[in-house]
């Protein structure tokens, strides 16, 4: 073939040229700035230093380093938020959301604790993670097929979830009670004092995640789809099977962190508004991570970052006694600051 | 000769518009074909629909003498039709790598991107055809590239991919002199590989420097189909402008 003919002198620099490890890590940076998991990162590092420097101060008004609240918030909350952001992000990336995730969280943590109850862990690990895939299918089959808008159709669809945990359940809460034994501790909220399982639940998912994101061909289409779904077309990727292969993992994300929460909880109201937070709290982490509000952009570490940033500022204001509205409030801003952040990387690569 | 490829009575609507009106011609084993016409004549969308991007309302089409059944994208993708379209088709926020093989990645057998391989040929590629500078990395975002730089990365993508036709919808518009000439001289090359092209463009010049044939559209229609030795620069002028009735008040001139 021509175009693989031998270039006696090939005019664009590779990678290896570039002299040294600094040199090449240089390099690289050039051009994968404007992703903004670099910059989110500065931000966490700086924000931790400051959290240890007011912790070692003040140890009784300031708990941050006391190892429960350490375990319980770098072990629990932000691998939580951060499987639900990287859920939310992969989504994102094709270009779609789905509101219904809380809803979708209830219902799959429902289905797990009827089946661990009935049939046991293994058959509800697998109940939860059907339901969640299953769930986010048919929101998935009813954007990519009527085209109405994902905000929309899945808000809407959130209230049709939230109906299907009340039907499956009543109105009382599902509780997890002898099905709750050591293993099932163990495999999803064990606390083995500095670090729990549910953080080694997100080393898991977060290198498996990078790298269907980041190096799988299907990863690449998701970019693609989102980022162009025209140009994706017109070189023969299927945008709807590559928004309901989204949809799918999506799904499963969401269904599996539901089980981290029920087991941690041990019981879950049908219906109830708990798990509503979750549903903008994971887009939060996501755009807070990079990942663009418009698709075709955005980054497994990044995600994750932007839960782990998220999560410590809503720890702040706990340890800080400030009023439950504050974090509510704090999280907002952390939000459009982070979306106009984005938008000014994105100016920025053009 | 059997025609490489050959679509019979193509018609396209497009709500109350016919876009395209029982438009016929063939393209030969290696040969180069000019697609001519005013703005809106209908060259890009018989463009989408020779590369299965759009359907047909009505037509024929068969490849080396075969009527193919189904139009799609995979189809013309499994004869080794590649297209440059008008607008580009690439992706901003991916790199340039990317994509390229955007949809054709380099795999292992799970499916893993072997990235260095595909950065490695993209370096290649990006510099066998047209060679535009500034291009500096096969890593480098498709939105930071100028509008011929990103012109190069679609090229570079269609000739890479290309096995047996490379249609090209206005591929020169944001290229400077030097690169117009090499990808011209390039159609001519390709001949010789055996490959034929369908070349769209505004200037006709190049159109006559480069096509053993000319295809002319107005309003839909095709009202010209020649060979270089029978037509001229000011024919195709003449019907690009002004029509039928172009060509033939060019032609009672000459007698
Ligand atoms: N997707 C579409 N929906 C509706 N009308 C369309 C669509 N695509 C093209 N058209 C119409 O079809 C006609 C032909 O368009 P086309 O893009 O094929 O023209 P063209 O010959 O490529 O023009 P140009 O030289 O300006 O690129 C135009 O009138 C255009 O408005
Ligand atoms: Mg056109």
């Amino acid at each position: 073939m021509a175009t693989e003919a031998i270039t006696t002198q090939r005019r664009i620099s590779d990678a290896r040229q570039s002299s040294g490890l600094f040199g090449r890590v240089r390099h690289e940076l050039q051009f994968v700035r404007g992703r903004g998991a670099l910059e989110i990162s500065v931000v966490l590092i700086v924000l931790l230093a400051g959290y240890t420097i007011a912790g070692l101060v003040s140890p009784e008004g300031f708990a941050f380093l006391n190892p429960n609240n350490l375990s319980g918030v770098v072990s629990q909350a932000v691998p939580v938020l951060a499987i639900l952001g990287l859920a939310a992000g992969i989504l994102m990336i094709a270009g779609e959301f789905d509101l219904s995730l809380g809803a979708n969280i209830t219902l799959s943590a429902i289905v797990f604790i009827k089946t661990a109850e009935g049939a046991g862990l293994w058959a509800a690990i697998a109940a939860a993670i059907v339901c969640g895939m299953v769930v986010a299918l048919v929101n998935g089959l009813i954007v990519v097929y009527t085209r109405i808008p994902s905000f929309i159709a899945t808000l809407g669809m959130s209230f049709f979830w939230m109906g299907a945990g009340i039907f499956l359940n009543g109105t009382t809460p599902a509780t997890l009670t002898s099905s709750r034994d050591d293993l099932m501790v163990f495999l999803f909220a064990q606390d083995f004092g500095f670090f729990r399982s549910q953080l080694v639940w997100l080393l898991i998912i977060g290198v498996l995640a990078w790298f269907f994101v980041h190096r799988h061909r299907l990863g690449n289409h998701l970019f693609a789809v989102g980022g162009n779904p025209a140009a994706a077309e017109a070189i023969s990727i299927n945008p709807k099977r590559v928004k309901l292969m989204s949809f799918a993992i999506f799904g499963g994300l969401v269904g599996f962190a539901s089980i981290l929460i029920a087991v941690r909880t041990s019981s879950m109201q049908p219906g109830g508004s708990a798990t509503e937070d979750f549903t903008l709290f994971a887009i939060a982490a996501a755009v807070v991570g990079g990942t663009s509000l418009m698709g075709g952009r955005g980054s497994v570490t990044g995600i994750v970052v932007g839960a782990a940033l998220i999560e410590l500022i809503r720890n702040g204001l706990l340890l800080a006694k400030a009023p439950g509205f504050y974090i509510t409030l704090f999280v907002g801003v952390t939000i459009v600051i982070a979306a106009i952040f984005n938008k000014l990387m994105e100016g920025k690569a053009r | 000769m059997t025609a490489l490829y050959s679509l019979q009575g193509v018609t396209k609507k497009y709500g109350p518009n016919t876009v395209l009106n029982d438009v016929s011609f063939e393209i030969g084993e290696n040969e180069v074909v000019g697609l001519l016409g005013d703005n809106g004549a209908g060259k890009s969308t018989l463009v989408k629909i020779m590369s299965g991007v759009v359907q047909a309302d009505a037509g024929e089409f068969t490849w080396g003498g075969s009527t193919i059944d189904r139009m799609s994208r995979e189809t013309t993708e499994r004869l080794g039709v590649e297209t440059i379209f008008q607008d580009s088709a690439l992706v901003p926020f991916m790199t340039i790598t990317r994509n390229i093989f955007m949809g054709r990645e380099i795999t292992n057998r799970l499916g893993f991107m072997k990235m260095k391989q595909m950065d490695a040929i993209t370096a290649d590629v990006l510099d066998s055809v047209v060679t535009i500078e500034g291009i500096k990395s096969p890593k480098q975002l498709v939105a930071s590239l100028s509008g011929g730089q990103a012109q190069a990365v679609a090229i570079a993508r269609a000739v890479h991919f290309k096995r047996s036709l490379l249609i090209l919808d206005e591929p020169t518009s944001a290229l400077a002199v030097r690169a117009t000439e090499a990808l011209l001289a390039y159609l001519t090359q390709l001949k010789s590989e055996g490959v034929s092209s369908v070349l769209v463009t505004h200037n006709l010049h190049h159109a006559y420097q480069v096509c053993d044939r000319h295809i002319v559209m107005n309003h839909g229609r095709k009202i010209l189909d020649v060979r270089r030795e029978d037509t001229s620069v000011e024919e195709l002028t003449a019907a690009v402008v002004e029509g039928a009735e172009g060509i033939r008040r060019y032609r009672e001139g000459r007698h």
